[in-house]
């Protein structure tokens, strides 16, 4: 029981923390990014229809070469139309929603039974692991990560200094679009399938997450966890009487979310946004 | 540099521009704003590309790497100083100049302690930079050129935050620097500080070159003439009249900041008709506080404020409904919506006293003419009053916050640095709008961090030190030391 | 019109192209039958009219929190509380007091579902787009939760409320062929008033200033908080009262998974706006025209998503219009 816990803990966990690490290369050098959802639901479509026909290798990178593509779009408007943000994300998530509708509609096989191909869902999970460690260091000790943090929080300043805020969102969302695009096929491997509208706001929690963590990497994956473990609690609960008392399901459901408004609602009293946040 | 020009769109910044500086000088840029000064200087930096014109180094810049398109062996300090707050203070020292794609904090911080000895400051080098003084940022800001090993310096307005005592240490370590064969140029528009510490002066004017004078050939006057291009308004010697009745009585005022520390101690201070009070006192000694707390945006822990003669209600709306008005301090921010319209602007602060508001309804009329009046009043330069705020360069923008403050029946008028990116011509006509104002009832509250701007327009000066305020004594009232002195808290 | 908007609105029809020529059919031919489809004929337009009624409402709703500064992502789960407190009131008191209790307190449920977003924006600065998502998540499944247990109708036979009585319903008005909802109509009178009361209004002034600068509006003498928290409250009323009225004029009854998206699309009604609130008026027809339109292409063999690929580039194209950079000019 314990067991199965645990285990759905980690893959329910997986693509919150790769989508939240995405999250976090775009926002810590300063572009405001509600578009993971679409992001990670293009990586899925993807991902989905070209492993059938030439592999999981294959099938991975078009995935994520269909989120970098999502994201570098979300680059372009924000930057160089100054778009607002949040429109732009709004906008990408619903090309995303689209396409991938009309994608899946046109191209899957009717006849084709089963999962399609994929790798082992260990191999995200170390991936998972090993992404916010990674970023956390990288944001410390290295050319790249200050001159990241320098554009997210004062992107004129940085200007200033001989750094280009547009150079480093392109990395940063370069960066943004691999995450994401991990995340989808970690969710495509998970399940075998694409399903219309699979991610099912997982983007939007991922988001929830690195804010709640205050936009520091190794907190982000903390909250993520704490996502997955609320998901994987309302799986092992579904229907069965809790403490002598029988729940619907939808209230575990919707502990994630309840947790995560009283947790903004309470003790998150700081605010750590990045101050360049959403900044030219 | 020769021939510098460049255009935004149809305006003509810089037209054909010529500059020399010799190497070890201490050379002045001087000129109204808008005249071209930081958009040459960000030329020769290397931040902004120009139209035509070329620029020559003489200076050896082998080794060192630069990014962004600077220029090696230039550093610059802009007016606004370019440290990041959430950074820490190596972070901030390094930052665009690395040294590799792998940073090396400990020999980094081992080079940051040595370059700090070698002019004198200490560091704590692993705190954010936040927490740093504006003398502190400044102090950071040379140690960012000297750590991109700049052989050019330039100095874009590097005193408008610093007391003078302050002021005078920067430029000692200025003149240290050219001593050791740095070039430095200093973009300003306090001739004092051309005339004390530079050896020649470039003047430039609506976009032109207009002369260049050895400093020691030329004077003050002279100076003020090539810069705006005729005679400067001559301010009217003030009247001596009797005191007027009370408008403001602040007693024992104390209000505590964030951290449950006292910002404000015990504050007492009074003003009356007629009278101009200046708040003189190095940046952060709690003249912010004091004006907010008037102001009625935070609330007092202790003490009183009176505004004639009756107890002030908490809240700004009803400060504002009984006429205190401000020239806030961070006019972007806090003086400006900037996508909105001049006309929609003009309303900002008094949209609910006639003839902004009739009833519970906006007036668009009256507004339109209002702000007709108010862009005229300081010669507010601006594309049509349909056109957003953010069409204003800063001085216009403060040109325009300044006439509103005074346009609609003011009694108390906070001003926090109104002259803040003014030329001479606009700082003498904003404190004429003021003086006239005051002669008509009114009292004004002026914070400015430039002494000299404050003895030169106020009636009487006191000075705040870490949160207390001090009055001169008799007879040393308009005494520069003197005031100086409990600026510092040396008495 | 510069280059740069040029390339885009290229770009942006060429990708519509790409898309519509992968589904194997003609480009122009697809926007024909989008047409056709949403104002052919005297059907089509109605039923356009009608996809066009919650937009229109909750468009509104998301404008007016847009203007104080504030993005409503939360309009869909108002419109889900508000419209199964109004089918479970409507269900008591049938006839005239019925549409007007369950009106009331539609936008009352509504107004209440948007109060912890508005509080926790106004006083811990939690971002709202957090808070209105969650609260959506929250909404959906406490909706379907209750319409499963305590709110299920007898005879239904999925997660649905009993009908309301014929009597109850907000009736149509009949211009020649083409049937308009009175809902619709009332929508149109609040865009009316909305509009005049941010720009002849002292708070609405007040409010406008807090979204376009908070810092100067609190100098200004504006309490940021107060007004913050009661835009977020009116916004979930009338999208509180937007589920209400799409129970009393069209569906009848409140069912699991009553609003397909219409939170989200009413968001991009009022990104595409503009600054002014008749701005909802086109952008709302123009969603409903393309929902619409879009069940007629299914019918085609286009898949329906291409309507929200259209919407997401049309997104993009009116944000890119709308915010070119300002010069500076003096």
């Amino acid at each position: 029981m314990l067991n199965a816990l645990l285990i759905a803990t980690f893959a329910l966990s997986v693509p919150l923390v790769l989508a939240a690490m995405g999250g976090f290369t775009s926002e810590r050098s300063g572009v405001i990014n509600i578009g993971l959802e679409g992001m990670m639901l293009m990586s899925c479509c993807v991902c989905a229809l070209t492993s059938v026909h030439f592999g999981p290798g294959i099938g991975l990178l078009c995935g994520i070469g269909a989120s970098i593509c999502l994201s570098l779009l979300h680059w372009l408007v924000t930057q160089h139309y100054r778009i607002d943000h949040v429109i732009s994300g709004m906008a990408i998530n619903a090309i995303a929603a689209g396409s991938t509708n009309f994608l899946a509609d046109k191209f899957t096989d009717p006849t084709r039974v089963g999962q399609v191909p994929h790798f082992p869902t260990l191999l995200y999970l170390i991936l998972a692991v090993v992404a916010p460690f990674g970023l956390f260091l990288y944001a410390k000790f290295t050319r790249g990560g200050l001159r990241m943090l320098a554009v997210g929080s004062d992107p004129d300043k940085a200007r200033l200094m001989g750094v280009q805020p547009v150079k480093v969102r392109f990395f940063g969302l370069i960066a943004t679009g691999v995450l994401t695009g991990l995340a989808g096929a970690q969710l495509v491997s998970d399940s075998g399938v694409f399903t219309t509208n699979m991610t099912a706001g997982r983007g939007y929690i991922a988001l929830a997450a690195l804010i709640l963590g205050g936009w520091r990497p190794i907190p982000a994956l903390l909250a993520c966890v704490a996502f997955g473990f609320f998901n994987a609690l309302q799986i092992q609960f579904k229907g069965a009487p809790v403490l002598g008392v029988n729940l619907p399901s939808e209230v575990w459901a919707s502990l994630p979310y309840l947790v995560t408004i009283i947790a903004l609602a309470g003790f998150l009293g700081r605010n750590r946004t990045p101050a360049g946040l959403g900044k030219p | 540099m020769s021939g510098i020009t460049k255009r935004f769109g149809n305006v003509t910044a810089l037209d054909s521009v010529d500059l020399e500086v010799a190497q070890g000088a201490v050379h002045a840029v001087v000129g109204e704003n808008g005249a071209g000064k930081t958009t040459l200087m960000r030329i020769l930096y290397g931040v902004l590309a120009h139209d035509e014109g070329t620029i020559e180094l003489g200076i050896d810049t082998s080794g060192i790497k630069t990014s962004g398109g600077i220029r090696p062996g230039i550093g610059m300090v802009s007016q606004h100083y370019g440290i990041i707050p959430e950074l820490t203070c190596l972070q901030n020292l390094i930052l665009g100049a690395e040294g590799g794609p792998i940073l090396q904090p400990r020999q980094a911080e081992a080079k940051a302690r040595s370059l700090a000895e070698r002019m004198g400051f200490q560091f704590d080098w692993s705190r954010d930079a936040r927490e740093l003084s504006p003398t502190g940022a400044q102090k950071l800001e040379i140690l960012k050129l000297l750590w991109r090993e700049a052989k050019v310096m330039i100095l874009d307005e590097p005193t408008a935050m610093l007391s003078p005592a302050d002021s005078d240490a920067l430029f000692h370590s200025m003149q240290q620097l050219a001593g050791e064969g740095a070039t430095i140029i200093l973009v300003t528009h306090r001739l004092p500080e051309v005339l004390e510490y530079c050896s020649r002066v470039t003047v430039l004017r609506g976009g032109k070159r207009v002369d260049e004078k050895l400093v020691s050939e030329t004077n003050g006057g002279e100076l003020a003439k090539l810069i705006v291009g005729g005679d400067l308004i001559q301010r009217e010697p003030a009247t001596e009249r009797p005191p007027g009745a009370s408008v403001l009585k602040v007693s024992q005022l104390t209000v505590r900041g964030d951290r449950g520390n006292e910002t404000l101690k015990s504050v007492n201070l009074e003003a009356r008709e007629g009278e101009v009070v200046g708040i003189a006192g190095v940046d952060g000694s709690g003249q912010r506080e004091l004006i907010q707390a008037i102001y009625g945006l935070i609330e007092p822990s202790a003490g009183a404020i009176e505004l004639s003669g009756q107890p002030a209600q908490a809240g700004v709306p009803s400060r504002i409904e009984r006429g205190v008005r401000i020239i806030p301090e961070d006019r972007h921010e806090e003086g400006v919506v900037e996508e909105w319209s001049l006309d929609e602007n003009a309303a900002l602060g008094l949209q609910r006293l006639a003839p902004f508001a009739k009833g519970s309804a906006v007036d668009p009329s009256a507004r339109h003419t209002e702000a007709e009046s108010i862009a005229q009043r300081f010669n507010t330069k601006h594309g049509g009053l349909n056109m957003p705020m953010a069409s204003l360069s800063g001085g216009n923008q403060q040109r325009f916050i300044a006439a509103r403050a005074l346009c609609v029946r003011p009694k108390l008028i906070l001003a926090f640095q109104p002259a803040r990116g003014l030329d001479l011509n606009a700082t003498q006509n904003v404190y004429k709008g003021i003086r006239e104002a005051c002669d008509a009832g009114a009292a004004a509250i002026i914070v400015s961090f430039d002494l000299d701007e404050l003895l030169e327009h106020c009636d009487r000066i006191v000075a705040m030190n870490n949160g207390k305020l001090s009055v001169p004594s008799r007879g040393e009232e308009k005494d520069r030391n003197a005031i100086g002195r409990l600026m510092v808290g040396a008495e | 019109m510069n280059w740069r908007l040029v390339a885009l609105i290229l770009g942006a029809v060429g990708l519509f192209a790409v898309a519509i020529m992968l589904a194997g059919a003609s480009p122009i031919g697809t926007v024909v039958v989008l047409l056709k489809g949403s104002f052919g004929s005297a059907r089509a337009l109605s039923g356009t009219l009608r996809e066009t009624t919650p937009l229109l409402m909750l468009g509104l709703a998301v404008f007016l929190a847009l203007r104080a500064g504030l993005f409503n992502i939360g309009a869909e789960g108002q419109f889900l509380v508000g419209a199964l407190a109004c089918a479970v009131v409507a269900l008591r008191f049938p006839g005239l007091v019925g549409i007007m209790l369950g009106s009331l307190f539609g936008a009352i449920c509504g107004a209440v579902w948007a109060l912890p977003a508005g509080l926790i924006k106004a006083y811990r600065n939690g971002h709202e787009v957090i808070t209105t998502i969650m609260l959506n998540n929250v909404a959906a499944f406490l909706t379907s939760m209750l319409v499963a247990g305590p709110f299920k109708g007898p005879n239904q036979q999925f997660r649905s409320t009993s009908s309301i009585a014929p009597e109850t319903h907000i009736p149509n008005l009949s211009l020649g062929p083409v049937d308009v909802s009175y809902a619709l109509l009332i929508g149109v009178v609040g865009a009316v008033i909305l509009s005049r009361w941010l720009k002849r209004s002292v708070s609405g002034y007040e409010l406008q200033a807090v979204g376009a600068n908070p810092t100067a509006a609190k100098v200004a003498g504006v309490s940021v908080a107060q007004v913050t928290v009661r835009a977020m409250v009116v916004s979930g009323a009338i999208s509180g009262l937007a589920g209400a009225f799409h129970v009393l004029a069209f569906e009848g009854r409140f069912y699991e998974s009553f609003s397909p998206g219409f939170g989200f699309n009413a968001l991009g009604v009022a990104l595409l706006a503009g600054g002014n609130a008749y701005g909802v008026l086109p952008a709302s027809l123009l969603f409903g025209a393309l929902e619409k339109g879009g069940t007629v292409l299914a019918t085609n063999g286009i898949p329906k998503g291409i309507t929200f690929y259209i919407l997401g580039l049309l997104i993009l194209v009116a944000a890119a219009i709308r915010y070119r950079r300002v010069k500076v000019v003096a």
